[in-house]
């Protein structure tokens, strides 16, 4: 039974909490980014990085902040797995951040798309000039697309092998022998395995993965630059993805990846890389796990290697750059602010000074000035293990990702062709083939827009 | 009505009021994407620029030029296959072992409850683990009996019966609706039965079963739709892979609209799919006075 009087203790309870609520919302403190310089024009930045590399991020965009007394940078972290469609909704939304730091497959796409500012509009062409003068080549093509540039490098990434010395020791290999060929690679992998009395895998000696990592050191590529196509069928792509295959022959797919998922804690943190635990005595992995291995297993020996040329067109010192790139979005309301952000970053405008940064995230350099910075050559003194990658930075034989619209796409599509020729479940050439008829597709669909 | 008295035109005002948050969620966020992804169906559209009409061309695409849709179509109607009768026999069989009056039963039933309010995220890390082929508890067990297990996850053969087994787990959710079906279910029935000298095998088949269709009728209809939208456990287990084995319609829909932003192809996709969960629905529904019984 209710009563007139519960009724009204209903209402009041009911507005208190409603009132409460509301009060709570406008004045949660952690729906407010605060500032520490209210007075200054705002630059709100995106990114991506999580865990200790935030940590980088805010004490670069705090020494900013420091530098110059008309912006201020308010970094966002962004959680990875919907930064992508967050950003191009917030564009679509015309509430774009002012930059944003990028390292995924989206920046031709994008460019093409109008999503994205070109430089060009922000800096003078002398401006622009003396850049390209002043950064790797690759720097330069990572950001360029259909002959504008979109997008500036802070940090770029190439591989190499990471090997155990113990384990070279151990089967009699020379640690201090860097392989001439791809054929002494596989050698030394075969000696380096290790299984059981039932022949299960104890220790992998090297097993190569990404298939588009490999092909530049096999002299093949995914573009022709001159005529602007995608190449996948050449004889150099079909050898790299051949030699990959061969290791599942050799030792088994089944056995393999028993031994692979005994591996995996499925985090994917740092520790997940077998090649700490010793499970792999050779691994093909990125520059920055020198840092982390200096974080986080610092008294393992270990050393790098280029990947030496495979096949018969093989090249040295080859490989795929990957970078981390800033973009800025069309309908920025601080595009020069952001602009005033990646040149301080980058190195752009005081090289000696961005070298520090670079050294906190464990980054390759984006020029020659910022590698031969005092702050840098320190260190590289640390981890004498990173010259390696320095050595390959000059290198006429790196290549970046095809500048195509569909690179996305040709990525995805590529990991899943590679995962079956892994598994043997298609040879090699068929698979490069239905590769190619895939992607043409794709193209011919998005060319149809008029 | 003219003459309504104030009173009801209140009420109604009020209950108007009531139902406006909901009723403006509905037309804004169900009915409004709804009807426009029909419209977007029949065009190109990437979110950024103006949806393009270009006909009929993502249905044509779909069915006879991207092996993909065709392969995401095998793998769900293979897990709804096997998933949604799995769940069915699993699911009735579990409720009339938890009918049964024996002591400490309401723990039981509550034991066997707890897998299906587990977050699905959650319990897809579980079960990727349990799934290790090397240090998995399932494999582990097999080994006790002397059997090499599959590498599960890792296998285009065993990925998805390994999804269909995980699907069992959670079959509490619908154990509690059978329950409550048998619970319905007239005890003078049953007494009848047994004066006139039915076993169990006779009393479940004649009895308890028949009764307990309507219920199954209704967890048939929710488990297909169900199976036919399967998307966070291999969106988190396994991502479609290994070489796409477990790539399902609705992660295919999924990567689709939100990796390479293709909104008009996905929304063909989605109205595919909506056309075949009526179809399907619709089969069940005519069947069902074949089947389903209503009076006692």
């Amino acid at each position: 039974m209710i009563t007139e009087r519960s009724k009204i203790i209903f209402k009041v309870l009911g507005a208190a909490l409603l009132a409460i609520g509301l009060l709570f919302l406008a004045f949660n403190p952690s729906s407010q980014v605060t500032r520490a310089y209210p007075d200054r024009e705002e630059v709100v930045f995106w990114h991506m990085w999580t865990g200790e590399w935030t940590e980088v991020v805010n004490r670069i965009v705090k020494r900013f902040n420091e530098s110059q007394e008309e912006y201020e940078v308010v970094a966002l972290p962004i959680p990875r797995s919907g930064a992508d469609f967050k950003f191009l909704l917030s564009v679509a939304g015309k509430t774009p951040p002012d930059v944003m730091a990028q390292w995924r497959s989206v920046l031709p796409a994008w460019a093409s798309q109008g999503v994205i500012m070109p430089f060009e509009d922000l800096m003078s062409p002398e401006e622009l000039e003396a850049m390209k003068e002043m950064v790797y080549p690759v720097v330069w093509d990572i950001g360029s697309y259909d002959g504008k540039f979109y997008g500036l490098s802070v940090g770029l990434n190439i591989w190499a092998l990471y090997y155990r010395p113990s384990h070279f020791v151990e089967v009699g290999l020379d640690p201090d022998r860097v392989f001439a060929s791809m054929d002494e690679l596989d050698a030394a992998s075969e000696k380096l395995f290790r299984f059981d009395a039932s022949g299960n895998i104890l220790r992998i000696g090297f097993l190569p993965q990404h298939f588009h990592g490999w092909l530049p050191s096999f002299g093949g590529s995914l573009y022709d630059w001159e005529s602007g196509e995608v190449t996948l069928r050449t004889p150099a792509n079909l050898a790299a993805l051949e030699w990959m295959q061969g290791y599942t022959h050799r030792y088994g797919l089944d056995r393999i990846i028993r031994f692979n998922s005994s591996l995996q804690s499925g985090t994917g943190g740092t520790m997940d890389w077998p090649f700490i635990s010793g499970a792999y005595s050779i691994a093909f992995d990125g520059q920055w796990r020198v840092e982390q291995l200096a974080r986080y297993a610092p008294n393992l020996d270990y050393r790098v290697m280029p990947v030496p040329p495979g096949g018969t067109e093989g090249l040295p010192q080859a490989g795929l750059v990957a970078a981390t790139f800033m973009i800025i979005p069309e309908g920025a309301k601080n595009p020069r602010g952001a602009m005033e952000f990646i040149k301080f970053w980058s190195g752009i405008v005081d090289p000696d000074r961005a070298a520090e940064f670079y050294t906190w995230g464990g980054w390759l350099p984006i020029s020659q000035e910022i590698a031969e910075a005092p702050a840098y050559r320190a260190y590289v003194g640390r981890y004498p293990q990173f010259q390696v990658f320095l050595d390959i930075l000059p290198s006429p034989n790196l290549t970046i990702l095809p500048p195509i619209v569909e690179q996305n796409y040709l990525m995805d599509r590529m990991n899943q062709m590679e995962q079956r020729v892994l598994r043997l479940s298609e040879e090699p050439e068929p698979a490069l083939q239905g590769l190619m008829i895939e992607l043409e597709r794709e193209m011919s669909k998005r060319r149809e827009r008029p | 009505m003219k003459d309504a008295t104030p009173f009801i035109t209140r009420l109604t005002q009020s209950g108007w009021f009531f139902i406006s948050p909901w009723l403006l969620g509905f037309l804004l966020f169900t009915l409004m994407p709804f009807v426009a992804s029909f419209y977007l169906s029949f065009c190109r559209y990437d979110i950024l620029s103006a949806p393009e009409w270009i006909g009929l061309d993502n249905y044509i695409e779909l069915f006879t030029a991207d092996p993909l849709f065709w392969k995401s179509l095998y793998n769900t109607f293979f897990y709804a296959l096997f998933a949604i009768p799995l769940g069915i026999v699993a699911g009735v069989i579990m409720a009339m072992l938890l009918n049964l009056e024996i002591r400490g039963v309401s723990v039981y039933r509550t034991l066997f409850f707890i897998p299906s309010i587990v977050p699905l995220v959650a319990s897809s890390i579980l079960w990727i683990w349990l799934f290790n082929p090397q240090i998995g508890l399932i494999n582990a067990m097999l080994g006790w009996v002397g059997i090499t297990g599959p590498t599960w996850l890792s296998s285009t053969a065993w990925s998805k019966p390994a999804l269909i087994l995980m699907s069992v787990w959670a079959v509490g959710g619908s154990m509690v609706i059978y329950l409550a079906g048998l619970k319905n279910i007239p005890v003078e029935l049953y007494e009848a039965s047994v004066i006139d000298g039915a076993g169990i095998w006779h009393r479940t088949r004649h009895i308890t079963l028949p009764l307990l269709t309507p219920v199954i009728f209704f967890n048939l209809m929710m488990g297909m739709i169900g199976a036919f939208q399967y998307f966070t456990q291999a969106y988190i287990m396994t991502m479609g892979g290994p070489e796409d084995s477990t790539l399902f319609y609705g992660l295919y829909l999924f990567q689709r609209s939100w990796a390479y932003l293709d909104m008009g192809y996905a929304s063909a996709m989605a109205w595919i799919l909506f056309v075949i969960i009526l179809v399907f629905s619709l089969l069940v529904f005519k069947s069902h006075k074949k089947w389903v019984h209503y009076d006692h």
